[in-house]
């Protein structure tokens, strides 16, 4: 009897052995893509929302003009072509004319209008689309976008994360746009999934619209994002098969851990657009960190290979500066720290911050966004063993919520404080609003260092105008080296984002976008 | 009849105190430091002063604190619980479709606790110095002093690597469902170890106390006069000695659907289990009031439906107490 | 009595082992639980960290030897405050019957129908999370199952033939409450009181779990809270501080449950 399972056994796996190069060729229609969420999505609508909870199921549910590969070029989606006048003031969009809403209306160069004048007036990144004057709609399938001044971030804030086409039928009903019901129920786009189920907080069904533009796409039927607030839970559903794509995790020992699983397999293509970079926050109108040579012996004192190495595992990487190693725009000519106790206390001695008998020559608090674990808080932490080494004293302050911290953070309440932002595609979008001294404002996510240097508004806005890749390289590049000598923030590590996924996932999404993007080759094998 | 005009009499109690609850927790909320507008900036990536206005005046955050009270309670006499402002559904459903899956949860961990805490104590009681109670209170002991969300956490080490018979995570496997049959086994094998870690906690209180008052009841008067009366020992254990030593556990139980339902806001975040608690503690950090105070609302709410019935139980357990 | 139940001796010495660990170890062992000892996540017998080190380096066993402080006084301090509201209104409330009754049982209701844990911590947030701020709202929210177990002692044995005998004899209130029914209540108020010092120790361990613990001051519950999200790599920094609370609940209810068998006279008639 044994043997006879045994043979068994082995007819099963030659059969299978036999079968499955077969099948692994041939992308496979059908099948359901669970795939995790850390953070809870609360709204579809990405046109006025930003953040992966929003932006990658919109991504799914809502087209975009434009995508992009993961060589930043962008590849044609709902505009089958487009042009950009000479003096780089008009982009024409020519629109299929084929493409349909899940309603079964068809997508027209007035959804285009509509579309990217909401995005201009509500979206948090003010300054995505601020130069665009106005859309002029020729006809149903040609929008041209009228700019106020060259605008060479527009081509990547037309893509899918970032400019969903929304259907003017539904959400241009008057009703107030960030707050629309339609934003959460009875969702309508025109991407390749459709939304049937919404439970807040746990899960979101997305179902392959039929009609959808491309022929022959999506492969998938349904996709099932699930939400796990602790990635432990989405390390053991992976290993258990019952989960099978895993984007935007962060969580290094679990990386680690999904790395010696043969089933799974870990990758960090996909993230190229997100750009996300943690630091430092000093309150630069603060005493002492007013002083550049206090905040570059914190510089000094913080061991950003300890942080790489031993807490993220090296699965992150230093960051040198404002602008992520991906980024087109990154120049690694900067000025650079490592960890130099010895002069640490040289420039503290030199700003003053003599020695008490105590051996305390600072008292300091340091906050942080609460959220990410490996990225902020586990770092705030560090702050205190590390900085008492050089007589600073840290107490860390937990925010008992993001409202806590983010009301630290907009009335100025710090010291210093842990922080990050992502890029979003280009540093207009992104990078811009953390050094812009007209962006210091009473709210989160704006220049809360407080730095002022009127050579960078200067170099920003003139970047920011620029047509020409090289030009516009170069201005970023001195950019780079100026804010890396002030160092109104101290740049830590590019966040450690990886997808995890099962085997059984082929063509994982990995454009810049990642899974922000629509899943249009993704398809699974048989088990 | 006394019985029903003191039902009808709780139950106007009960309507002020949910009120209470009501207005107590919507001044205790509105003193936080923070503002629910930069929770909601934050998870859209920042947003413009104009957009945070308009979001206030929307939410009615820019009215005094009493006028926005005042406009509470007049929807929530209606009915309507508020929109969420996390989630901008109605507070009302968001709250049903997570209460199916905490009352699972409670409800599976109480009675569990309930049979085998008080057969424990009962067993134990019997022979106040013998072997077997020495141990039932040992275990028992051993089980009260465990904290819920340790027990939970080793149950997950155990059954996350160890011997993964078990999952540790969540309220069902399948994404799609595979029938109700299937569902339903699926959702109890999710259950096990969530209710587990919460009924071990309630086990042991009841069995503690259980034996405690039994040892109680058994040295008192009206027993010794049972005894001396001739009557069976086993009909003065169970028929007279049991019912009294009820008592206190009927009023323990009462109490603890209030604590049940906070075990399960632990419960729920260690094992991710999509019910009510973990809802709470969302809702805490992302100051979501509406769907707080639906929250507080909805589980005192429970709590005074238990309480009632505890009360009712209580005065058919006991004849001395009349009601007045 | 007392020293006559094993278990109960059991319970002492474990306590008085955790005081002095808690309360001489420091003094004896100076370091700073905050400091990076070793390599994260070592496990226990590593170099430089017997217990083995949490996700920052930081020793396990120094964090145990200096997080009981916190702890014990959390416990301590709440189950104090939580005890002296309960037993007062309790008796007030079971002693006097009608109005006041009625009174004070709607105010007890009150705090009891709002869910501790949730009421526990909007007050944390409320007031930010520091050792103060947790002991004053778990005595707030934990009260009232004292008063209403006291209430109901205090109704049974107020029928009782003894307190009409103190009555008849026209005893003051004041004596008959405190002198004559609370020692008779006594026994499971003696359980009740010892579970309120545990309670109110698992109680915190249950706000640092959650992530409403005071992060500068090492705290059992801390330890737990923070190497929470690392369990799975790191077995040995969540399983000692929380085999830690365990010991002290433990210990504490061991203790208790002597005290009860001590203090219950119907229980000594019948040996």
């Amino acid at each position: 009897m044994r043997q006879a399972i045994a043979a068994f056994i082995t007819i099963l796996a030659i059969a299978s052995a036999v079968a499955a190069p077969a099948t692994a060729q041939e992308p496979r229609r059908g099948g359901t893509l669970v795939m995790g969420q850390s953070t809870g999505t609360t709204s579809f609508n990405n046109a006025v929302g930003s953040g992966t909870g929003i932006m990658v199921p919109g991504a799914q549910i809502f087209a975009s003009p434009v995508m992009h590969d993961d060589k930043w070029n962008p590849k044609p989606y709902l505009a089958e072509s487009w042009e950009l006048s000479p003096d780089s003031l008009s982009m024409t969009l020519h629109l299929r004319k084929d493409a349909l809403f899940h309603d079964g209306t068809p997508v027209t160069s007035a959804d285009v209008a509509f579309s990217i004048l909401t995005i201009r007036d509500n979206h948090p990144f003010n300054t995505m689309l601020a130069p665009v004057e106005r859309v002029d709609t020729p006809d149903a399938a040609t929008a041209i976008i009228r700019l106020k001044h060259p605008h060479p971030a527009l081509l990547y804030a037309m893509g899918p994360p970032l400019m969903p086409i929304l259907p003017k039928h539904i959400y241009g009903d008057g009703r107030p746009i960030k707050t629309h019901p339609n934003n959460s129920k009875d969702v309508v786009g025109s991407g390749p999934f459709k939304l049937v189920e919404f439970k807040p907080g746990d899960q979101i069904v997305l179902e392959r619209f039929d009609r959808f533009f491309i022929k022959d796409r999506p492969y998938l039927d349904r996709i099932i994002l699930k939400t796990y607030p602790d990635s432990q839970t989405s390390i053991l559903e992976l290993e258990a098969g019952r989960l099978l794509l895993q984007p935007f995790f962060n969580r290094v020992l679990e990386l680690d851990r999904a790395k010696t699983n043969p089933q799974l397999v870990i990758t960090n293509e996909g993230y190229a657009a997100v750009g996300g970079i943690n630091w430092l926050l000093f309150n630069n109108k603060r005493k002492p960190f007013d002083d550049v040579r206090v905040r570059q012996a914190f510089a000094y004192a913080i061991d950003r290979d300890f942080i790489v190495k031993a807490l993220h595992k090296g699965l992150s990487k230093v960051a040198t500066g404002p602008i992520h190693s991906g980024f087109p725009q990154y120049s690694p000519d900067v000025t650079k720290y490592s960890l130099n106790l010895k002069k640490a206390e040289e420039l503290l001695d030199a700003a003053g911050l003599k020695k008490g008998p105590d051996g305390v020559r600072l008292k300091v608090t340091c906050d942080y966004y609460p959220g990410d674990e490996d990225g902020q808080k586990r770092l705030a932490e560090y702050m205190k063993p590390a900085l008492k080494k050089i007589g600073i004293e840290v107490e860390v302050r937990a925010p008992a919520d993001f409202a806590a911290w983010a009301k630290r953070m907009a009335t100025k309440d710090f010291d210093i404080s842990m922080d990050a932002a992502f890029a979003w595609g280009d540093p207009v979008i992104g990078v811009n609003r953390t050094y812009l001294s007209s962006n210091i404002r009473p709210l989160v996510f704006t220049n809360n260092a407080q730095y002022e240097n009127p050579k960078v508004d200067e170099l920003l806005d003139a970047a920011g105008r620029e047509p020409d890749a090289a030009k516009r390289k170069a201005l970023y590049g001195e950019f780079q080296k100026i804010v890396t000598a002030d160092l109104p923030l101290f740049w830590l590590t590019e966040l450690p984002y990886h997808t995890i996924y099962n085997k059984r996932v082929h063509n994982p999404p990995t454009t810049i976008w990642g899974t922000a993007s629509p899943m249009l080759d993704v398809w699974l094998s048989e088990k | 009849m006394a019985l029903i005009l003191f039902a009808a009499r709780r139950l106007f109690y009960a309507a002020i105190l949910v009120i209470g609850v009501l207005v107590l927790s919507f001044l205790l909320i509105r003193l936080a430091p923070g503002d629910p507008v930069d929770t909601l900036a934050g998870q859209m990536g920042g947003m413009t002063e104009e957009i945070r206005a308009g979001l206030r005046s929307e939410y009615g955050l820019d009215q005094p604190t009493l006028v926005q009270l005042g406009i509470y309670l007049e929807r929530f006499a209606s009915g309507n619980l508020g929109y969420s402002y996390f989630f901008n559904l109605p507070v009302l459903s968001l709250i049903l479709q997570r209460l199916p899956a905490t009352l699972l949860l409670v409800l599976t961990a109480l009675v569990v606790a309930v049979l085998s805490g008080t057969t424990l104590g009962v067993l134990a009681s019997r022979r106040p110095n013998g072997l077997l109670s020495q141990f039932i209170t040992v275990v028992s002991v051993i089980g009260y002093s465990a904290p819920v969300f340790w027990t939970g956490m080793l149950l997950i080490i155990l059954f996350a690597s160890v011997i993964p018979i078990l999952p540790v995570s969540g309220m069902t496997a399948a994404a799609v469902s595979g029938g109700w049959l299937l569902d339903s086994v699926d959702v109890a094998h999710h259950l096990v170890l969530p209710a587990v870690s919460l009924a071990v906690v309630y086990l042991a209180q009841y069995s503690r106390l259980t034996r405690a008052s039994m040892l109680d009841v058994l040295g008192s008067d009206y027993v010794r006069t049972a005894r001396a009366k001739g009557l069976e020992e086993r009909k003065v254990f169970f028929k007279h000695a049991f019912r009294n030593a009820m008592l206190p556990i009927i009023t323990i139980v009462g109490l603890q659907f209030g604590n049940l339902l906070a075990g399960a806001i632990v419960v729920e975040t260690v094992f991710n289990w999509p019910g009510l608690g973990r809802l709470a503690f969302d809702s805490v950090l992302r100051r979501d009031y509406p769907t707080l105070l639906g929250l507080l609302f909805f589980s005192s709410l429970l709590v005074i439906v238990a309480n009632q019935l505890v009360d009712v139980c209580y005065r058919l357990a006991d004849p001395r107490i009349k009601a007045s | 009595m007392f020293a006559r139940s094993p278990v109960a001796v059991c319970g002492l010495v474990l306590l008085v082992a955790i005081l002095l660990v808690s309360l001489i170890g420091p003094l004896v062992y100076v370091a700073d639980p905050f400091d990076i000892v070793a390599a994260p996540l070592s496990p226990p017998f590593s170099e430089g960290a017997l217990l083995g080190s949490d996700q920052q380096g930081r020793d396990v066993l120094t964090g145990l030897i200096y997080g009981g402080r916190a702890t014990l006084t959390v416990g301590a301090a709440a189950a104090l405050i939580s005890v002296v509201i309960g037993i007062t209104i309790g008796a007030v409330a079971g002693y006097f019957g009608g109005t006041v009754d009625e009174a004070l049982m709607r105010f007890t209701e009150f705090f009891q129908v709002l869910p501790s844990l949730l009421f526990a911590m909007v007050l944390v947030t409320l007031f930010s999370p520091t050792l103060t701020t947790v002991v004053l709202a778990i005595g707030v929210v934990s009260w009232p199952g004292t008063a209403r177990l006291t209430r109901a002692e205090f109704l049974k044995i107020k029928q009782y033939d003894f307190v009409a005998a103190e009555l008849a004899i026209g005893a003051r209130r004041g004596r008959i409450m405190w002198k004559v029914i609370l020692p008779n209540a006594l026994p499971p108020l003696v359980v009740s009181a010892t579970l309120a010092v545990g309670a109110a120790i698992l109680f915190e361990a249950s706000l640092s779990f959650l992530g409403l613990g005071d992060p500068n001051r090492m705290s059992w519950g801390l330890m737990i809270g923070s190497s929470r999200s690392y369990m799975l790599s790191s077995w040995w920094a969540v399983t000692f501080p929380g085999l830690m609370i365990f010991l002290t609940v433990l210990a504490v209810s061991l203790i208790g449950d002597g005290l009860n068998d001590a203090l219950n006279p119907k229980l000594r008639e019948r040996r």
